[in-house]
């Protein structure tokens, strides 16, 4: 039985053997870095570098479908990160709490001490690359320019340092998102109810996405800040 | 093997595109039990555990805040829905990620307890978890690769070439990771000591019809 389409160079076949080869090294090595015995929070991290080897896997296979077996791999994998390190920031809270002076004897690194960043170049260079970013992510449309759009407001949003941001600008952002996902939907629904109308559910999901990848980059820049800028 | 050895009479398919969902007795049954008990988890009221106090007469209440309960209970509840999906899914892939979700269920519905050493096991848990993503994602699709389809109807009319064994082998692996049954138990079984019982119960009871359907969908592919 033959599965690979003939057209498919023999140089892309030859790459899936390594591909998964190079996989399950890469997850080999990072079981073997967790088992060194190291703080909590490296292994967390190592933890996540399996998970880049199990997209390394998925990813070798290389078809459509493999394509569409990424997204939700990667959406499970950040999601078991932020619950592993939720459970271990409420564990250190609870530890904290019943001991408030044994956190001061040995030096977490849990918590990042707070810095400022005060730099001229902050304050006037980033306009304009944040505009021509925004610009040239409104060009390229989709994922792509979604995550380049938000590169330039995450830029503008890092070279502003006013405290206090209103709650407005924050739930408008996230109002935008929602709006956006909105319209990513009924574009897909409108290609599987009318695929005559292409071009039409085509730019309804590439703009949405873009609108939606750029508020969400635009939002985790603003919160950032709000963290950079804690004195 | 042919699905209808393993399940009973074929009672119908729903094909929704790629993926046909097939309608068997044992399917069935295992779908209508867990939306049950997700029906008594969804109107049933945690419990209040009673401990002896140590060296006074009076006993000590471990009682389970309003928030904590409502999050528990919404999490339990989403918990019976992956399962029971996962229960009636005739898609590979579906099946690995509505198993991702419960491991992730898992550790949100004991993430908010306050006893330090049942959030210490619910991390450990967690990280094998993740780390047990990679055989049980990889596996599946290694079992694409070779055979060109995630649909278990087709699957299961198809001879087991070595590839797709080694896939079944490391889907195996992810499985018994992900749901935290025999060499990973340890870490699984701490999690369960906290008071809000029937909602801790969904963590056991989910993995305990992961293993069903799992060992039917390992004989589909494999037979």
């Amino acid at each position: 039985m033959v599965l690979i389409p003939a057209y498919v160079p023999s140089e892309f076949i030859s790459m899936y053997l390594p591909a998964i080869y190079a996989g399950l090294i890469v997850g080999f090595i990072g079981s073997m870095a967790i088992a060194m015995r190291r703080e909590e929070i490296h292994i967390l991290i190592l933890t996540d570098l399996i998970g880049l080897a199990m997209i390394f896997i998925v990813s070798a296979v290389g078809t459509d479908l493999a394509e569409a077996l990424i997204l939700p791999g990667l959406v499970v994998e950040l999601a078991e990160t932020l619950a592993i390190s939720e459970i271990l920031i409420s564990r250190e809270m609870h530890k904290i709490d019943a001991n408030p002076k044994a956190n001061l004897t040995k030096s977490t690194s849990l918590f990042p001490q707070p810095f400022a960043l005060d730099m001229e170049i902050m304050t006037t260079a980033p306009n304009f690359i944040a505009l021509v970013l925004i610009a040239y992510g409104i060009f390229l449309t989709g994922f792509t320019g979604g995550a380049v759009a938000g590169g330039g407001i995450v830029l503008y949003a890092l070279s502003k340092k006013a405290r206090g941001l209103p709650v407005l600008v924050i739930d408008g952002l996230a109002g935008v998102s929602g709006i956006s996902w909105c319209l990513w939907i009924i574009g897909f629904v409108l290609f599987f109810v009318s695929p005559n109308l292409w071009v039409l559910s085509l730019f309804l999901a590439a703009c949405g996405l873009l609108l939606k990848v750029a508020s969400k980059v635009g939002l985790i820049g603003l919160l950032m800040r709000e963290d950079i800028d804690k004195e | 093997m042919d699905f209808v050895t393993l399940g009973g009479d074929l009672l119908g398919t729903i094909p929704l595109g790629d993926i046909v969902l097939y309608l068997t007795p044992l399917n069935l049954f295992l779908f209508a039990v867990m939306l049950v008990f997700t029906l008594l988890i969804a109107i049933s009221k945690t419990e209040t555990q009673v401990e002896a106090t140590f060296n006074k007469l009076s006993n000590t209440n471990v009682k389970v805040g309003k928030s904590e309960f409502k999050q528990r209970r919404f999490l339990a509840v989403i918990c019976g829905i992956a399962t029971a999906g996962a229960m009636i899914t005739g898609d590979l892939f579906n099946f690995t990620l509505f198993m991702a979700l419960i491991g992730i269920l898992n550790i949100g519905i004991v993430s908010a307890v306050k006893q330090t050493s049942v959030l210490n096991s619910a991390y450990q848990y967690g990280l094998i978890a993740m780390m047990c993503s990679l055989p049980l994602f990889g596996g599946a699709s290694i079992i694409l690769a070779s055979t060109g389809t995630l649909s278990l109807a087709v699957l299961s009319q198809m001879s087991a070439s070595p590839m797709v064994v080694f896939g079944a082998v490391l889907m195996l692996l992810g499985i018994l990771g992900e749901s935290g049954v025999a060499p990973f138990f340890a870490s699984k079984a701490e999690m369960f000591r906290t008071p809000g019982s029937p909602f801790i119960v969904i963590i056991h009871l989910s993995s305990l019809f992961i293993i069903v359907r799992a060992v039917e969908i390992l004989l589909l592919v494999l037979w």
